[in-house]
């Protein structure tokens, strides 16, 4: 672990991913203090200073009802790691179980397990979210939901792979031999060897997971106003190109931030992780 | 005195029909207690397939494996998963990566039930004690060791579970000789100490020839010959004995001429 | 006589995230015309990596650092360019490795492969014409229905019959030096001893020089006529088979042959410790056309 952080830090590419991400999760965490204008995140009308460049008191512009866009983007962030984050804490834990095991017990059980992960994968993600979106109330619950239903199967499809091929190494035999129980096997001798690929894969993740929620907010199917969100910032201010570009332009720069730092430790840790296996 | 362990008629067939693979075939032999056994044989010949069955990884298909005068049953009680311990091949991949050492020896310890639970990691460093390593390598993950102490941990695992019968499969093939050596010894004498009895499964002629008490030499799923070792050394009867003979590779002269004598001009 | 392969003070260092390794504190070695020299050590005494810095293939990495004099024929390696280092394997120097299955294309077959060897020394080579030389190559190991073995996938012969192949492929091009990398050790007993007695009869036909290395004293000792013993990068013994194993010189030697079971029996070997003694200098037995 003390390896892994200090490669991290070594390398400038993943220092970088770690300065972005960083910058995002503080921005995110300290809102109320850094926002110029905190009480804009909710429905605050100001029509002296609507729709307005980048000035000295607005320095990202003003949206088209006259709130602050950059306290409303530091307040988006929240809103975008918390579905981050919420999704992959449902998403992993179930694809892990399922993978494993499918992948150690074999026969039936991988048969029902792994075709009805193969259902999941077989619709396009977004159109997913989408019809599930249709049938229930746009909120931002629905909206984790949604992209929870989407994400699992890829956790038990990797999953799935690693647990396949470390049930022919010789330690799960051993185990086998002594008696240990399924239970046993699969979680405390299979799962640490699967750790450092979920790991990986659930800092990639991150990126796109707030890529497909700005997606949904994008098309109206994610979080409602007034709560800001950076796809439906995007969105919004969209209908009023080029003339009103930093409307647009800066919601969009916060999302490439937050995907790109995280892909970038992403890239980091699978190198890292990848070596030590 | 009954055998520790009895092979009747044990036969395996893995499928069915005409894709079927007979595995093992009607194969008989004991083991006696406090001895070592030796199964020979090129890949194929089904020793791996043998090993399992005793184990109980998958059952026989034909024929009886009797432990201790009773016949084994296919779902194996803790008494006789203790009773029958294996020692892998490949030391490293033997052992999980991602957990420490003592706590791979200890699993054996929780399952079966051995000793007070506080006492359970006292136990552990007495294993690893008995088998040449210090007691706080426990704390170590297998990355750490070299190849000849991955080896002595799972001789250790093994031990700890208090066994009677031993599957050593291929134990010192993926050693260096030096280590080799060291291990070889090691085994010997925990053998003679603990009265336990060893299959020990190899292709090493060599190896059977300075360990073993009896050999069974195996082809195909067959056991083509089962005698003391002496005897297998000195009046080979079976033609694929001497050509396995003839095969094995000798460093002095002495045991070229044992070699040329006994593999009797067949061509190796 | 000259030396178709000449190693001078062969250096090799591995940097890594822990820092820089030396791997070998060099190697000297050098192979006659005809001769078959073998390489013995164990894991991780740099025996392999030699064999690897003869090809040029470690030289290519970037975190390895030769350094010595290679000499193939009395030409200099390392005034070569990548391309023209690479132009010599599978010509002038071939290799044959430890799974004979493994180190062959599974997707093409046997002939296709063959072919491909044969027009590494002659482009432009046409199938038809391939194929009757790599019959009479397989021939030459003992191989008599070359047709199927030629149309036939790796994967569908056995692995003795893949060695064969192989060793007929390594040869194919008259190379003057074959690199064997303990060739069969993932082959069963019998099947070894056959392949080895048939690469020995081959080489000794053809006069191919080989660099033999392995970990196998008994294997060494029926196939080498003179060995080089390495241990952790530095060779400590040299000299003609016969005179290393009658009377090894050195402590790591010996200590090495008190550790290989006998088959004459006597208890399992007492490896005699002493490894400060295997830092010694390196013993160095005279003739075999020294």
């Amino acid at each position: 672990m003390r390896r892994t952080t200090v490669i991290l830090l070594r390398n400038p590419l993943s220092m970088l991913g770690v300065v972005l991400v960083a910058a995002v999760v503080i921005s995110a965490a300290l809102a109320d203090y850094i926002a110029p204008f905190p009480e804009h995140r909710g429905a605050v009308v100001d029509f002296v200073h609507f729709n307005q460049g980048p000035t000295a008191r607005n320095v990202m512009g003003t949206d088209l009802v006259g709130r602050d866009l950059f306290s409303r983007i530091l307040y988006a962030f929240r809103i975008s790691l918390l579905l981050g984050v919420v999704v992959l804490a449902i998403a992993t834990p179930i694809g892990t179980f399922v993978g494993l095991l499918a992948g150690y017990l074999g026969g039936r059980a991988e048969f029902a397990l792994m075709r009805l992960t193969d259902v999941f994968l077989s619709i396009p993600p977004l159109v997913l979210a989408i019809a599930m979106m249709g049938v229930l109330e746009p909120t931002l619950l629905n909206a984790m939901l949604a992209v929870t239903a989407m994400w699992w199967p890829w956790y038990a499809r990797l999953v799935y792979n690693i647990t396949r091929s470390e049930r022919e190494e010789g330690y799960v035999l051993a185990a086998e031999v002594i008696g240990a129980s399924t239970l046993h096997v699969t979680f405390r001798e299979i799962l640490p060897n699967c750790l450092p690929a979920i790991i990986t894969k659930m800092t990639l993740d991150m990126g796109f997971v707030i890529i497909i929620a700005s997606s949904l907010s994008f098309l109206g199917l994610g979080v409602q106003p007034p709560t800001p969100d950076l796809g439906s910032m995007v969105a919004e201010g969209a209908r009023y190109l080029p003339d009103s570009w930093w409307l647009t332009v800066f919601p969009g720069l916060a999302i490439l931030v937050a995907v790109f730092g995280f892909n970038l430790i992403g890239d980091a840790l699978r190198e890292i992780l990848g070596a030590d296996q | 005195m009954t055998p520790l362990l009895s092979l009747r008629h044990v036969s395996k067939t893995f499928g069915s029909g005409p894709r079927a693979v007979r595995a093992v075939r009607d194969v008989s032999f004991d083991v006696s207690r406090g001895e070592c056994l030796a199964v020979v044989g090129e890949s194929g010949s089904g020793k791996t397939t043998l090993a399992n069955m005793i184990l109980g990884v998958f059952g026989q298909s034909s024929g009886e494996i009797r432990f201790d005068g009773r016949a084994l049953p296919s779902r194996r009680t803790l008494e006789h998963r203790s009773a029958i311990q294996l020692v892998q091949q490949n030391p490293l991949s033997s052992l999980n990566p991602k957990r420490s050492v003592g706590a791979s020896i200890r699993l054996g310890l929780d399952v079966f039930g051995i000793g007070r639970r506080s006492d359970r990691w006292r136990l552990v460093e007495n294993a690893l004690e008995e088998v040449g390593l210090p007691g706080d390598f426990r704390r170590r993950a297998p990355a750490a060791l070299s190849g000849g102490q991955c080896q002595r941990v799972a001789i250790a695992r093994a031990l700890a579970c208090q066994p009677r019968l031993v599957i050593l499969d291929e134990p010192t093939s993926a050693l260096d000789v030096l280590v080799q050596a060291r291990v070889l010894r090691l085994l010997d004498g925990l053998r003679r100490t603990k009265g336990l009895s060893y299959v020990f499964i190899t292709h090493d002629l060599s190896v059977v020839r300075n360990v073993a008490d009896r050999v069974a030499v195996f082809r195909s799923g067959e056991l083509v010959e089962c005698a003391e070792t002496g005897a297998i050394f000195e009046n080979p009867r079976a033609d694929y004995t001497r050509r396995l003979i003839g095969a094995v590779p000798v460093i002095t002269d002495h045991e070229l001429k044992l070699r040329e004598s006994l593999s009797g001009g067949l061509p190796a | 006589m000259s030396a178709v392969l000449e190693i001078r003070d062969l250096h090799l260092r591995f940097r890594g995230h822990s820092g820089v390794s030396e791997v070998l504190h060099g190697v000297s070695l050098d192979i006659r015309a005809g001769e078959r020299v073998a390489l013995v050590g164990e894991s991780g005494s740099g025996k392999s990596v030699t064999a690897r810095i003869v090809l040029g293939l470690l030289q290519e990495l970037p975190y390895a650092e030769v350094s010595g004099g290679l000499f193939l024929e009395g030409a200099d390696l390392n005034r070569l360019s990548r391309r023209q280092w690479q132009g010599l394997r599978g010509t002038s120097i071939s290799m044959i490795f430890q799974d004979p299955t493994s180190s062959l294309n599974p997707v093409f077959t046997i002939g296709a492969q063959f072919a491909e060897v044969l027009r590494r020394r002659d482009p432009g080579l046409p199938r038809g014409a391939a194929d009757e030389r790599a019959g009479a190559l397989l021939r030459s190991v003992s191989i008599h229905d070359h047709a199927r073995v030629l149309d036939a996938y790796p994967f569908q012969l056995s692995g003795g019959m893949n060695q064969r192949v192989v060793i007929a492929m390594a040869l194919a091009n008259h190379p003057s030096l074959l690199i064997a990398d303990e060739p069969g050790t993932a082959l069963d007993v019998t099947v070894q001893a056959q392949t080895l007695k048939l690469m020995h009869d081959l080489v000794e036909r053809s006069g191919t020089a080989v660099l033999f290395i392995s970990h196998n004293l008994g294997v060494v000792r029926e196939f080498a006529d003179r060995v080089f013993v390495i241990y952790r990068g530095r060779i400590v013994e040299r000299g003609p088979t016969a005179a290393i194993f009658e009377a090894p010189g050195h402590a790591y030697t010996r200590a090495l042959m008190a550790a290989v079971p006998r088959i004459t029996g006597g208890g399992p070997p007492e490896p005699n410790d002493g490894e400060t003694a295997f830092l010694d200098p390196m013993v160095v037995h005279e003739g075999g056309g020294a």
